[in-house]
């Protein structure tokens, strides 16, 4: 097992406009990033719990030209709004950075 | 068409600048035009509320002042689309006022268009009734109440008023808010080149030194269209482009990679492939483009939602730290029964309290939820119709914080470290984004009116 802030080059958050929130994670090598995708523990079961959204609102796009896998979701509230804590969204990754991922 | 057509990007943000020498060099480079992304919705609704940029009037001043030198030493059309962050119309008065203090400090003379992306009350109730407009995403249906809360409202113009500018002899064009890859995507779609590779590298070179290694944020970018590929390289021989950086920019802000939304269709970039040309260039092709049945613009408005005053304060003290959730729920109450006697009711303001230490960055998703921090930020702010309200709830709210008692209390001359006499802060009106939309229009050009100027 291996956390995925160990095994990603790359893991942010940005908004993807006001009302969204995306999470980027690239790596360094093919194997990389084929163990993650294929590891099937990226799923939209895991970062709705995570993100407290139901499944319907999450997208899990892989990038294979990249090696990157692209995860949105819902922000909390939209960008700037009474309660919102991040206005650009940059700091909303924390949650998958102790994702386990198998050998 | 010609076999190639060049342009440079000079920066991914009007203001945020760029190397001068980046520049010079990509000005040698034979370019159609030169041109750059002024906005963003990023830093929030406060700008486009206001009517501000979120750039100082003076880097505007700098990168523009050198565009304007370039293309009229090259002789060819600039373009700035969202001028002044959100491209309203205040925010584009500004770009243009500082556009012709340039101009007339060193006698320059060119035909500009100003291009307006404000969208009036009336014409967005007509296309509503019409049912032309819909959510771009989780936000409510407007309503005929969205439209009248709304305090401003633009909308996202495609390539086609930067044609008509065009044809009309402009060789600047000053465009409220546009869709970034449009600005680039005009002037090489009237010369008939295949719109998925226009499209796709006018998303790629709208973030301009963004896709360049090493990283500086402050280079040029150029891009070369042929017919049936094109390249990316930065204007500065010190960088380059690689075919990873390149690939990864679309992931950049966007939902999807494979699918990037226009007015007219959608960028696809499933079958795209990525080659290091050279050392410094990236050649991209496969990129298609798929039309839409309709055209639509997106919409973005605010409407005010209050005044907004902040306190911030630190805790030090572990018996407090230890029950600070069920501390702040108490003070609430507090606050609710001591603003009720000066004629406050609950449904006047809204208090938020935040704890930085525990859940300050992701509130309700933070998934850590045992920290023992041996101290934390408090952060309040409330929110009023008035000024003079929302600072009197703020009052009592930090009177509440720093001298309610809790079980156990040893600090009981006060219970916070307040940083700063001031302690509250009003930061004026504030806004929300309450249009996230799109709209169907029919004709491109409807809503954006073009202003024609000899500068």
């Amino acid at each position: 097992m291996a956390a995925l802030s160990d095994l990603a080059s790359v893991l942010r958050s940005k908004n993807a406009g006001a009302l969204l929130c995306t999470l980027d994670l690239m790596f360094e090598d093919v194997a990389t990033y084929e163990r993650v995708r294929d590891s099937g523990v990226i799923n939209p079961e895991l970062i709705a719990s995570l993100y407290h959204v139901s499944q319907n609102e999450v997208s899990i796009i892989p990038y294979d030209v990249a090696m990157a896998i692209k995860i949105t979701v819902p922000r909390l509230v939209p960008s700037g709004s009474f309660g919102d804590t991040d206005v650009y969204g940059a700091q909303q990754h924390g949650p998958l950075l102790t994702i386990e991922i198998p050998d | 068409m010609s076999d190639s057509l060049s342009m440079m990007a000079t920066t991914g943000l009007l203001g945020y600048g760029f190397g001068e020498e980046a520049f010079r060099c990509g000005l040698e480079m034979d370019l159609d035009f030169i041109a750059a992304d002024a906005g963003s919705m990023d830093p929030g609704p406060h700008y486009l509320g206001e009517g501000v940029p979120f750039v100082s009037r003076k880097a505007i001043k700098r990168d523009i002042g050198l565009m304007l030198e370039g293309a009229l030493e090259k002789g060819v059309p600039m373009l700035i689309g969202s001028a002044g962050g959100g491209g309203s119309a205040p925010q584009v008065a500004l770009v243009r006022e500082v556009v012709e203090e340039i101009a007339e400090e060193r006698g320059y003379h060119f035909r500009m268009a100003v291009i307006h992306a404000d969208q009036s009350k009336d014409y967005l109730h007509a296309k509503l009734k019409a049912g032309k407009i819909e959510p771009l995403g989780p936000i409510d249906d407007a309503t005929p109440r969205t439209i009248e809360e709304t305090h401003r409202v633009v909308a996202m113009m495609g390539v086609e008023p930067f044609q008509q500018a065009l044809r009309d002899g402009a060789q600047v064009v000053l465009a409220g808010r546009a869709t970034d890859a449009s600005i680039y995507s005009a002037i090489p779609l009237m010369r008939g080149y295949d719109p998925g590779l226009v499209w796709h590298l006018s998303k790629i070179i709208e973030c301009a030194g963004a896709v360049a290694v090493p990283k500086s944020g402050q280079d040029c970018m150029i891009g070369i269209l042929k017919s049936d590929h094109f390249l990316v390289v930065p204007a500065h021989p010190d960088s380059r482009c690689t075919r990873m950086s390149v690939a990864a920019h679309t992931l950049y802000e966007n939902p999807s990679p494979y699918h990037l939304e226009e007015p007219d269709g959608t960028v696809v970039t499933v079958d795209s492939t990525y080659e290091q040309a050279d050392e410094r260039t990236v050649k991209v092709s496969g990129s298609r483009f798929e039309r839409s049945n309709r055209y639509t613009v997106k919409l973005e408005g605010v409407r005010q939602a209050g005044f907004r005053t902040i306190f911030m304060a630190g805790a030090r003290d572990p018996g407090l730290i230890a029950i600070i959730d069920e501390y702040i729920d108490s003070c609430r109450g507090r606050v609710r029964q001591q603003v009720a006697a000066l004629d406050i009711g609950e449904d006047h303001y809204k208090l938020n309290i935040r704890v930085y230490g525990k859940s300050g960055t992701m509130a309700s998703r933070e998934p850590v939820q045992d920290a023992t921090p041996h101290e934390v930020g408090i952060l309040a702010e409330v929110l009023a119709d008035d000024e003079e309200t929302s600072k009197a709830v703020m009052a009592m709210a930090r009177l509440a914080l720093l001298h309610s008692d809790f079980p156990g209390r040893k600090c009981i001359s006060g219970n916070l470290a307040i940083p700063f006499s001031p302690s509250d802060v009003p930061v004026g009106q504030t806004y929300e984004f309450n249009l996230w939309h799109i709209m169907e229009i029919d004709d491109p050009l409807e809503p954006f009116p073009i202003e024609m100027v000899d500068v």
